[in-house]
């Protein structure tokens, strides 16, 4: 019997216990990966908006409009790397039989904004449709939207808005592909000028919601930027461009204070599963003192027994982790991740347990090891072999 | 019946084992009633400051003040009812506003233009720095839930409407916790003119002479198909305007806090097998003095709910300090900041406790099982 061999038998000595803590730790383990998850996908999701686009809205509130020249204005911008712009409004699209708790509407220019904004591809035959002035009621929409109303291509499409009173109805001219798996597969686009003739809509008559220009150069975002605010500022309707990434978190920023939160959280959960396993090892140092004065008195140095009781608590965290890592794999990648990228691929285009996580989760688990059992491990080593002795329970 | 000092002894005996299993059991608990805490705050802000004698009148098909329209004409029709007692026409816009913490990250800001009446409307307005602003004029006041956390947005500072318009920061108000205190407010004509929206208000508020003359008004006003309007009763709107916010929040932390709390029961289970096993002997003492098997299991039950109690009132106590802490939430309908905070209320600590008790009766029930069915000749013999 060599010492490896005793730690593996020392491990199931209590068999209901081990497995007891087992299970605990692959639990934590489980909910520390779907935290970690939620954050790192939701992190890839906001880093994936493209990185070649600016968002140029009202200074002063996304609820206010900027006038249509400004359009004209940026787009004479070409020697600053302004390459392309285009401007949609805000709809406030609502479901009139309130079955789709939400999606985005967008009255579009139907010129340029497919051009821009290429992670929706719609084939350029029907594009041209589109820009006939019979289709002006024409609306292109995505698969999961059209799933959810139940139309398909040619049918009839009657939407309500939280800010143009009544009913607007569309003929769906085309369902549009998504390039990128962060486009929006919920979302409506229909014509500006659909909106901005009709009479329930002066209030947008010759006014764009915001503007996204697409540049030359990536890494001159922000230079661009303030070249296209100090263009307007002497205007009343001042921009405000910021990157798109920044622009849609504006719109979801109360997400990243809960996304903090979670940090915390996930904290929580490691300090929860470095309790269970200091617990556990507590009780088997307990039961098993008198053991170690036995292996002392034998000639085992003080190293030794730190080493077997270090190397069962981290032992016991390691397959706990592992077994907690191989659900988390199951659970995410096999059910939950394929259903939210599914259903929420707007917030969460990817959704399955990334490796750096995995690694955390490993890394985790040896520290939470190595804390659970280090204060019994030392106690143990220092306990003098006559003490030891003598302690039977 | 074994007497229950016998169990909360045995705890004391254990106190490395005791005090870790506790530990982790409010450390759950701690999750779980922040997580209530959390949604109480939500309710208390969205709810506190409906009155029952307070009509908000939107216009049909929108759901919040900030995309509703009401004409002048239309303002002036929702007058003159029979049972009003006073109506406010108020406008509401949302301003970007940077974050002042250094990270230039911008976010937005609610701000609400009233008339002069509208202080007197809202009696639990109180200013608690500076002063109130004169009407008709640039000057507004902040909500105490905002100030200081944006550029601009304190005594003294300005922030810009349109450009050269600015708003003056004259004073500091506090509405009793309400989601006012998360809002600029002003002069309703000067910040309509500011943004050219001369022609009408966003939202109206009626009060009545008293809450019973609600539903008549409102079959008057809704009846009305010319005007398409949506009467509510404030406490109403107000709570729908918080709820997508309120259950997402809460529904987040208390999914979190079951998780945990699987966790938790797993080391109760741990903690009290340990305990049966280590005092086999005892308990085979114990049977052998008459104790019945169910006394037993008993006993053991309401150790295990000793244990958890003792981690429940843990968690309960340090969940106190949340209350220091002011959280910024989104509020869905309006895309614009709350800041809430940590509400505590009675219900919030009897449901941890509840919570904490049923953590320890699972996970004691099988180790009390197992100590109810140590024979005592072999557990002395041992």
């Amino acid at each position: 019997m060599n010492i490896a061999t005793y730690a593996r038998r020392n491990l199931f000595r209590r068999r209901g216990r081990t497995i007891l803590t087992m299970s605990a730790v692959a639990l934590a383990v489980l909910i520390f990966c779907v935290i970690r998850t939620v954050v790192a996908e939701w992190n890839a999701g906001a880093d994936a908006a493209a990185q070649d686009r600016l968002a140029i809205r009202h200074k002063v509130s996304i609820t206010m409009q900027l006038p249509r020249h400004y359009v004209d204005d940026v787009r004479g911008m070409k020697a600053q790397g302004v390459k392309a712009v285009t401007w949609a409004n805000w709809f406030g699209a609502k479901d009139p039989k309130e079955r789709i708790p939400f999606f985005a509407g967008f009255a579009v220019d139907q010129n340029s904004w497919f051009d821009v904004m290429d992670e929706f591809q719609v084939d350029p035959a029907v594009l041209e449709e589109w820009k006939k002035i019979e289709n002006k009621n024409g609306a292109i929409i995505g698969d999961q939207l059209a799933k959810a109303f139940g139309v398909k291509v040619g049918d009839k499409l009657v939407v309500n808005s939280d800010i143009y009173p009544g009913d607007w109805e569309f003929k769906v001219l085309a369902i549009y592909k998504p390039l990128r798996r962060t486009a929006d597969r919920n979302t409506l686009m229909f014509r500006w000028d659909y909106l901005t003739d009709d009479p329930r809509a002066t209030f947008s008559k010759d006014q764009v919601g915001w503007m996204t220009a697409r540049i030359d150069d990536p890494g001159k975002g922000a230079e661009i930027g303030r070249a296209i605010d100090a263009k307007f500022s002497e205007k009343d309707d001042q921009t405000l461009t910021m990157s798109e990434r920044a622009f849609q978190l504006g719109f979801l920023g109360g997400f990243s204070a809960i996304l903090h939160a979670f940090d915390y959280v996930s904290l929580g959960i490691l300090l929860v599963m470095v309790l269970i396993l200091a617990n556990t090892i507590a009780m088997a140092v307990r039961e098993r003192t008198h053991e170690y004065g036995v292996l002392r008195a034998i000639g085992f140095p003080p190293g030794h027994i730190l080493g077997f009781i270090l190397g069962e608590s981290i032992l016991v965290a390691l397959v706990g982790g592992a077994l907690g890592v191989l659900v988390t794999l199951g659970l995410i990648n096999g059910m939950i991740g394929p259903f939210i990228e599914e259903n929420m691929s707007g917030m969460f285009p990817y959704f399955s347990v990334p490796t750096a996580v995995i690694a955390t989760a490993f890394g985790a688990a040896v520290a939470v090891g190595v804390l659970a059992g280090i204060v019994p491990a030392i106690l143990a080593s220092k306990l003098k072999v006559t003490d030891a002795l003598r302690r039977l329970d | 019946m074994v007497p229950v000092q016998y169990n909360i002894r045995s705890l004391f005996v254990r106190k490395v084992t005791t005090t870790v299993t506790a530990i982790g059991i409010g450390l759950v608990v701690f999750v779980f009633a922040g997580a209530l805490m959390l949604r109480e705050g939500m309710n208390h802000a969205m709810g506190a400051n409906g009155h029952s004698d307070v009509a908000v009148v939107i216009r049909k098909g929108s759901d919040n003040e900030l995309s509703s329209a009401i004409t002048n004409a239309d303002l002036d029709r929702l007058k003159g009812h029979t049972g009003v007692a006073a109506v406010i026409g108020e406008v509401v816009v949302v301003i970007a506003g940077e974050r002042d913490d250094g990270s230039g990250a911008i976010s937005n800001v609610l701000v609400r233009g009233t008339p002069a009446e509208g202080f007197t409307f809202r009696p639990e307005v109180k200013i608690v720095e500076g002063r109130e602003p004169k009407p008709g004029t640039p000057e507004v006041m902040v909500g105490k839930g905002i100030a200081g956390r944006f550029k601009g947005l304190s005594v003294g500072g300005t922030v810009e409407l349109r450009h050269n318009r600015p708003l003056q920061v004259v004073g500091v108000f506090d509405a009793d916790g309400a989601s006012y205190e998360s809002e600029v407010w002003g002069d309703v004509d000067y910040i309509r003119h500011a943004l050219g929206r001369e022609a009408g208000v966003s939202s109206v508020r009626v009060r009545f002479d008293s809450p019973s003359d609600f539903d008549a008004y409102r079959g008057d006003i809704e009846g009305d198909k010319t005007m398409a309007m949506k009467v509510s009763r404030e406490a109403d709107y107000l709570r729908k305007q918080g709820e997508s916010t309120s259950s997402f929040l809460s529904g987040m932390g208390i999914a979190f806090a079951i998780m945990f709390s699987i966790a938790a029961m797993l080391g109760a289970a741990i903690t009290m097998n340990g305990a049966v096993a280590n005092r086999s002997r005892e308990i085979g003492t114990l049977r052998a003095l008459g104790f019945s098997r169910f006394s037993i299991l008993t006993s053991f039950v309401l150790e295990a709910l000793a244990l958890a109690i003792l981690g429940g009132l843990l968690g309960s106590a340090c969940v106190l300090v949340l209350t220091l802490i002011k959280v910024p939430v989104m509020n869905f309908q309006t895309f614009s900041e709350i800041v809430i905070s940590f509400h505590a209320t009675p219900s919030v600590f009897v449901k941890s406790l509840v919570f904490s008790g049923v953590m320890g009766l699972v996970g004691g029930l099988i180790p009390a099982i197992r100590a109810a069915g140590v024979s005592p000749v072999e557990a002395m013999r041992a």
